[in-house]
């Protein structure tokens, strides 16, 4: 331990010296040189060797500090990729994976290892222990800062759109995908733990608990906020699709370069970056799962429980699935109760939402049997909700002969009617 | 003060307390023996002139101005002088890595739906009645099959019914590497890796593709975006327009979409027969050529992907003859400059094999930059040490790629881990770049390869001083 200490320390005072330019105003290419050659050692140094040694404190704050504040594309990429390397091959919290043969006790149940000297690029007010021994605490975020980052990109997506490709919000983008994996990182193996032994206390010292739990920020808000950016950027997704092309004037070779990199990379980027926001909304749920019971319980609101019931029902409607739902719409009355208060177009687009939802699911069952989406995929089998929908749609048309299926109704139609003809 | 002494400018005052001077480390140690003669001089006819003021009036009187008088004009020498040296770092030092990979794009074949007749999935719905409320017919049938992509219906249904069509596959294919539309390439190409490999969602069904593209339909396609450094022949001639000609050309979009294509297919191995050993060897090599177009640079995350995934393709048993494959082919391709080391570097060596691919580029490109003459790695050691690096007419550019080059071939490489001679040897050589240049060399490059080799020497001295410590 006081080898690697020493060894780490060494390996610290040679890389940071690449970095040291302290009061040499240096011209930019040669700051970026030095950089990068700074960014190379580190993962000569700590990930190409087979025992090589995590990155101190330092360094990695070096490392967050140019994917911070580069203006450069190489060494914005650069950073990014080390640190995302070097969180997969040091990670700050895992699993301990003890060998089955050893003593049949309790303890050997894997163990939550949190590695507590590791450095993150967050810091939350109640670490202010941690606060007084790092000057440099300034550079991690906290709840604020990350929802400053958040508002930031939110301007980005709703008023520039597509046109403004800039470094600046690319960077951020990339920010953001990496704070991102840092608190999966953090909370995927606690929450796995958690699961096995309920012991609630390792969710609540988690980096996600402490940021959206802080009080200086408004949860609502942040919530929002992460909301609209994703929409927006689906938004740009599906509706401009136009190539982006360079501008045809050159003016400076060297620029347009970097603007033709910006350019390419952008829509991945946006994708990346929406699919993080979807991790940190949904961390570890199963988002069909979540999306198929909340129209279910959307619609449950809506269908009208019968208040007595009559003899003829022997065989009351179970609306708390999805194929129940389905059955509800085959009912003329019931279905006209619905329209009436959601509107035909509302129906269909959630009735087709949540018959992708349960295909999504039930090819996640066929697979394993995870059966904890409890009945609502076990209890009727495909070919069933198949024929419900389109009775389902049938029975909408029936009651309005001048009701436009809408385009995602159709789909849904045209994929049960083909799901059908297979399986049949 | 002693003009004619020898000269230690640390000690003088004036100099170092001068806040102008406070810039470029790098050039201003070369510098400052120029500045020092130029302010001694100045220096020189100030006390000339003020002896002769001292002759004609009160000494006292005149000390202030005369010192003010000094400092404006040194600080306009040293102005001067920092100009000058701007003037050298900018015509030196300043070769960075970039070719253009991609020239102008071909034509694009174009992505309309010729199957649409024989696509079972629309034929069969039209006749079902259910048609009635869908009302899909043969002019629709196009852009109803893409809304099924784009929405994800499509996928949900090969995967439902364990099946992917001929029609459905060219068509969504052709999407995927030529639509302009950059949601319909996009899609296609979720649509391709999810039912290439749909491990992650339904377990280990296996969907049945009735057509699968073969190597030459990704080769064709890259070449239809314009990819021009093929032969190593053009790779070399190409080099000196690279900088001219940035504006027009470069890849379109679905690059995207190719990149990640080729890492999924190179995935599916076990599964699927897409590609064979010798044309993945080719794509190792393309992709590390697309490292080297800095309009990709914003792509480097899933190119890095890509690489591995590509690498990983090989059997434990191929990989070795492959690895050294893909080594010498690099090596006669990449132009002995900074793009040379760019390709070392992107090489990630995160895991076993992109380490072997590391230490194996680093090292052909070596034996290339040595005119292919030796493989043996003490006699190409022995070449390194016996450059004269103090010699006027030797290419220091050359010895920072050396350098780095050598670097990357022996860091904790496996195969010489036991041959300590080998590290006996580097060190000499190390200790000859950082010792032998001096600081107050001019030569361009002196700087980088000093501090580089220093930088290196301190790292191996602690490795040593640790090994001693464990022993």
């Amino acid at each position: 331990m006081e080898n690697r200490r020493i060894r780490s320390r060494g390996i610290e005072v040679n890389t940071m010296a690449i970095l040291d330019a302290s009061g040499f105003v240096k011209a930019t290419q040669d700051l970026s040189d030095d950089r990068i050659t700074f960014l190379e050692a580190v993962r000569s140094a700590s990930l190409v060797p087979d025992n090589g040694i995590a990155p101190t404190y330092k360094m990695f704050e070096a490392i967050f500090q140019i994917l911070k504040e580069e203006n450069s594309l190489e060494l914005i990429m650069s950073s990014y990729q080390l640190l995302n390397e070097l969180d997969k091959r040091y990670p700050r919290v895992y699993t301990s994976k003890v060998e089955l043969s050893k003593l049949p006790s309790p303890s050997n149940a894997p163990e939550l290892v949190v590695v507590e000297e590791a450095w993150s690029p967050f810091m939350f007010a109640s670490d202010s222990e941690r606060d007084g021994a790092n000057k440099n605490s300034g550079e991690s975020f906290d709840s604020t800062s990350f929802h400053l980052l958040i508002q930031d990109l939110v301007k980005v997506v709703v008023q520039t759109k597509s046109e403004e490709l800039e470094t600046k919000s690319l960077r951020n983008m990339l920010l953001l995908q990496y704070l991102t994996s840092v608190l999966e990182g953090d909370f995927v193996p606690r929450y796995s733990i958690c699961k096995d032994i309920m012991n609630w206390n390792l969710l609540r010292e988690s980096l996600l608990n402490m940021l959206l739990g802080s009080r200086r920020i408004s949860y609502k808000g942040l919530i929002k906020d992460c909301v609209s950016i994703m929409c927006e950027m689906s938004h740009v997704h599906t509706e401009i699709s136009h190539d982006i092309r360079l501008p045809e004037n050159s003016a400076v070779e060297q620029l347009e370069d970097c603007d033709a990199a910006v350019a390419i990379s952008f829509p991945e980027v946006k994708k990346c970056t929406c699919i993080a926001l979807q991790k940190l909304l949904l961390m570890v749920f199963n988002e069909p799962k979540w999306k198929l019971e909340l129209i279910i319980q959307y619609f449950q609101k809506y269908i009208a429980k019968p208040s007595t019931r009559t003899r003829q029902s022997s065989d009351p409607i179970d609306d708390a699935t999805y194929d129940g739902i389905l059955k509800s719409f085959s009912n003329s009355n019931c279905a006209k109760n619905i329209i009436k208060k959601i509107s035909a177009e509302v129906a269909q687009l959630l009735l087709a939402h949540a018959f992708q939802a349960y295909l999504s699911l039930s090819s996640q069952h066929s697979a394993e049997s995870i059966c904890q989406s409890k009945e609502d995929v076990r209890e009727s089998s495909l070919v069933e909700i198949c024929k419900n929908i389109i009775s389902a749609f049938t029975n909408l048309r029936r009651i309005d002969e001048n009701m436009e299926i809408l385009p995602s109704g159709k789909e849904a139609l045209f994929t049960a009617a083909t799901i059908l003809s297979t399986k049949s | 003060m002693d003009i004619d002494g020898p000269l230690d400018f640390e000690s003088e005052d004036l100099l170092l307390k001068s806040p102008a001077l406070t810039t470029k480390k790098r050039k201003k140690v070369i510098g400052l023996d120029d500045l020092v003669n130029d302010y001694l001089k100045e220096n020189k006819k100030l006390e000339m002139k003020s002896k002769r003021a001292k002759a004609q009036k009160d000494y006292h009187s005149d000390e202030d101005e005369d010192r003010d008088d000094r400092v404006a004009k040194l600080s306009e020498c040293v102005e001067k002088c920092q100009k000058e040296m701007g003037q050298i770092s900018d015509e030196d030092e300043n070769s960075i890595w970039g070719l253009q990979v991609f020239g102008n794009q071909k034509t694009r074949p174009p992505a309309v739906f010729h199957e649409l007749g024989s696509c079972g999935l629309l034929q069969s719905f039209m006749n079902n009645e259910i048609n009635s409320l869908v009302e899909l017919d043969v002019e629709k049938g196009e852009v109803f099959l893409e809304r099924l992509l784009v929405n994800g219906w499509l996928l949900k249904l090969v995967y439902t019914c364990g099946h992917a069509e001929k029609s459905i596959a060219t068509w969504t294919f052709g999407l995927m590497l030529y639509s302009s539309e950059e949601v319909l390439s996009t899609s296609a190409c979720d649509f391709w890796t999810a039912i290439l490999s749909p491990t992650s969602e339904v377990g280990l069904l296996q969907i049945k593709i009735d057509w699968l593209p073969n190597y030459s339909e990704l080769k064709g396609a890259l070449e239809i975006y314009g990819f021009i450094l093929d032969s190593p022949s053009k790779f070399s001639s190409n080099m000196e327009i690279v900088t001219v000609d940035f504006g027009c050309g470069g890849p379109p979009q679905n690059i995207r979409a190719w990149i990640k294509y080729v890492a999924s297919c190179c995935q599916v191995r076990s599964t699927y027969s897409i590609l064979s050993t010798s044309e993945v060897e080719e794509l190792v090599v393309l992709i590390i050529n697309l490292f080297l177009d800095r309009q990709l640079v914003g792509l480097s995350v899933i190119l890095y992907e890509c690489m591995l995934s590509v690498i990983n393709f090989f059997t434990d048993n191929e990989w070795n003859t492959s690895c050294e494959t893909v080594a010498k082919s690099i090596a006669c391709r990449v132009p002995r400059d900074m793009n040379c080391l760019r390709t070392v570097e992107s090489i990630s060596g995160v895991d076993a094999r992109s380490k072997h691919l590391r230490h194996a580029v680093a090292f052909q490109i070596l034996v290339a930059c040595l005119d292919n003459k030796v493989t043996d790695a003490e006699v190409i050691l022995r070449s390194l040490i016996s450059i004269n690096v103090k010699d006027k007419s030797c290419d220091l550019f050359k010895m920072y790629i050396f350098l780095v080059l050598t670097e990357n071939w022996l860091l904790s490489n496996p195969m010489l881990e036991d041959k300590s001679v080998i590290y006996e040897m580097w060190g000499v050589y190390l200790r000859n770049c950082s010792c032998q240049i001096t600081s107050t060399d001019l030569r361009s490059y002196a700087s980088k390869v000093r501090s580089k080799a220093s930088y290196l020497l301190q790292g191996q001295q602690q490795v040593i001083a640790f090994k001693y410590v464990l022993s």
